[in-house]
């Protein structure tokens, strides 16, 4: 028994599991229920995007897209096509995984900038494509008027029961992308991370790995899209923005997502707070947010959790980084996590 | 179906709307390829050269406003530099992220200064009105901005190819190690190809500025075919970067013609496709950043 909540739900997690349950008994003393809600839901987008960013190492920047999508296949097949709840969240999810399969094949035989800016480009693209199919996505005004059902004769309009209904998911998310990681398949990505190119030598079909990252993402960020449009009751365009794309990536880097698994769950919550703080503070409050990232970049991007890190375990000299000089590999993609080849 | 006049004025239109795709994404290009870096605030920069032309004509004239804009731009960008060096030679998103943040800032300090409605800017008296050439009708501007460009594009061809900062530069993005072994001080001829980068993204918002109107999110329209054109291009290449800006400007203009709404979806199709016939662009090289 001991083992298996080794192996499934270590000690962290099980914490932060109580934490979330726990939550709703004070969050809406201060009247920040769909906060936790909120959180949770982005929890869920940015534990899967670390799968690329922190293990495999690929700077994809154009994820946003594919949390629009999510939202947008729920609400229009809850509207139009199979109405209910189940349904719909499942067509997000499939369908989204989709579209990150197709655009996976086109971005996983480069690495680098070159990656990023293909991700952006492809991100750009499902964004365009919401006005342009107006329609049905209702363009500028978003697609109003999803409903949130009930579930097992709970009725998930009131915040507290959508909460639970959420964290389920996130529950069950993080434990899948658990084992995901600690699988052999987790030791694969995080190797091609080290040196793809050492990685291949060994034999591993790197582009099918990073393929599979890929579209496993775009589950990841369907499922929290749909999630968040039923938070909304409506899918709308603004997170698929250039401007918003980059917000998961900021999430996963101020928590720490390079150093720790549960680096993006701290990001998300430390972003999405001092959003709401900073929004009560100012109306340019994107001018405070602009130069805070900068602030992180230039003095703390190995984010929250690898700064403790460093500062509990000093740097030792066979550090990855060294290794990887060493090795005289054509980009130096130093990962900022010293000690160790990827989060833990 | 469209009458020859019309075909002829949408040509003319891509045209001059490749040539100005082509000088942003080539500012944007010689930072990518010098330093490996993608400039996120590159439309920002745009916008700002926009912006500050808008404000300088009244006092400098719009000659004036097309020498000093860009100069202010690429003073920016000259500081900006300061804080984007400290992410050399890490992972490449955090020049990204960097220039992200920079360009979230940007945008609201422009909000701040000029305020969040849009501008519409009226070209130059000296150019304002239409040519009426037999059949067809077409604006001055437009060809007065065609001509800005081709002459700014050959400039930084000449720049390139024809001056010893121009081989630095190339010789850096190839082997920044070797250069500093032949005692070329690297780090201020990035500072300087950034500032020239960004410049080059003022002077296409000042040129452009008559033609787009002025509006804090002029930015992020403007790169976005920026980025797709460098990946048309492919990344490193002059001549990528023109033919790339010129295809894509000619046929978002002719589909305008056939499905008016649907003319950046046309410019991702063509990206597709030329992805898959040419995984790295039409003229992109084999380098680092693949497999």
């Amino acid at each position: 028994m001991r083992r298996f909540l080794e192996r499934w739900t270590p000690p962290p997690m099980l914490g932060m599991f109580a934490l979330f349950l726990g939550l709703p008994v004070v969050l809406p003393l201060l009247g920040y229920t769909y906060l936790g809600t909120e959180i949770m839901i982005w929890a869920i987008f940015a534990l899967g995007y670390n799968l690329l960013l922190g293990y495999t190492g690929l700077p994809a920047f154009g994820h946003g897209a594919f949390f629009g999508v999510g939202g947008y296949l729920l609400g229009m097949s809850q509207k139009w096509w199979t109405g209910g709840l189940a349904l719909p969240l499942l067509i997000g999810v499939v369908g989204t995984m989709l579209c990150a399969a197709v655009v996976g094949l086109f971005v996983v035989r480069k690495r680098g900038i070159y990656f990023a800016l293909l991700t952006i480009a492809f991100g750009v693209m499902f964004w365009f494509m919401v006005f342009v199919l107006d329609t049905w996505t209702g363009g500028e005004d978003g697609l109003t008027g999803i409903n949130r059902l009930s579930v097992l004769g709970f009725a998930l309009r009131d915040n507290i029961p959508f909460y639970y209904f959420v964290y389920a998911f996130f529950v069950v998310s993080t434990i899948a992308l658990w084992r995901i990681v600690s699988s052999p398949f987790g030791q694969v990505i995080r190797a091609i991370k080290q040196s793809e190119t050492r990685a291949r030598a060994l034999g591993y079909d790197t582009p099918r790995y990073k393929w599979v990252v890929f579209t496993l993402t775009g589950a990841f960020a369907g499922l929290a899209g749909g999630l968040a449009s039923l938070a909304r009751f409506g899918a709308f365009a603004e997170p698929m923005s250039l401007h918003q794309s980059g917000n998961v990536v900021l999430m996963c880097l101020i928590g720490g997502g390079f150093a720790s698994f549960y680096g993006p769950v701290l990001g998300v919550a430390v972003f999405l707070v001092l959003r709401e703080v900073f929004s009560t503070l100012t109306d340019h409050w994107m001018l405070l947010y602009g130069l805070l990232f900068m602030g992180v970049i230039l003095f703390m991007p190995e984010g929250i959790l690898g700064l403790i890190q460093r500062v509990r375990r000093p740097t030792t000299f066979h550090d990855t980084r060294a290794a990887q000089a060493a090795s005289g590999e054509g980009i130096p993609a130093a990962p900022p996590a010293p000690e160790q080849s990827g989060p833990r | 179906m469209p009458g020859l006049a019309e075909l002829v004025t949408q040509l003319l239109n891509g045209v001059v709307l490749g040539l100005l795709y082509a000088l942003i994404a080539l500012g944007f290009m010689l930072i990518l390829g010098t330093m490996e870096l993608i400039n996120f605030s590159h439309g920002v920069l745009f916008a700002l050269g926009g912006y500050l032309a808008l404000s300088l004509q009244p006092y400098v004239g719009w000659w004036g406003a097309l020498a000093l804009a860009p100069l202010g731009v690429g003073v920016l960008g000259l500081l900006l530099e300061f804080g984007v060096r400290r992410t050399y030679g890490k992972d490449p998103l955090f020049g990204l992220l960097f220039t992200f943040g920079a360009a979230l800032a940007l945008e609201e300090v422009i909000r701040i200064i000029w305020g969040p409605r849009g501008y519409t800017i009226s070209a130059p008296a000296f150019v304002a009105g239409r040519f009426e050439l037999g059949f067809l009708v077409y604006s001055k501007y437009r060809i007065l901005v065609a001509t800005l460009a081709i002459l700014l594009l050959a400039f930084v061809w000449g720049f390139l190819e024809k001056t010893p900062y121009g081989a630095i530069i190339k010789a850096g993005a190839h082997d920044s190690e070797m250069v500093r072994a032949l005692g070329i001080n690297l780090g201020r001829m990035r500072n300087l190809v950034f500032a020239l980068g960004t410049a080059m993204a003022g002077v296409a918002g000042v040129i452009a500025a008559p033609m787009w109107s002025l509006k804090p999110t002029v930015g992020a329209e403007a790169v976005m075919p920026a980025f797709i054109v460098v990946v048309i291009g492919g990344i490193g290449s002059f001549w990528g970067a023109v033919i790339g800006g010129l295809l894509l400007g000619t046929v978002s203009g002719l589909s305008n013609l056939v499905v008016p709404r649907g003319s950046i979806l046309v410019m991702y199709l063509l990206m597709t496709v030329i992805l898959l016939w040419r995984p790295r662009g039409l003229m992109g090289q084999k380098s680092a950043l693949e497999l």
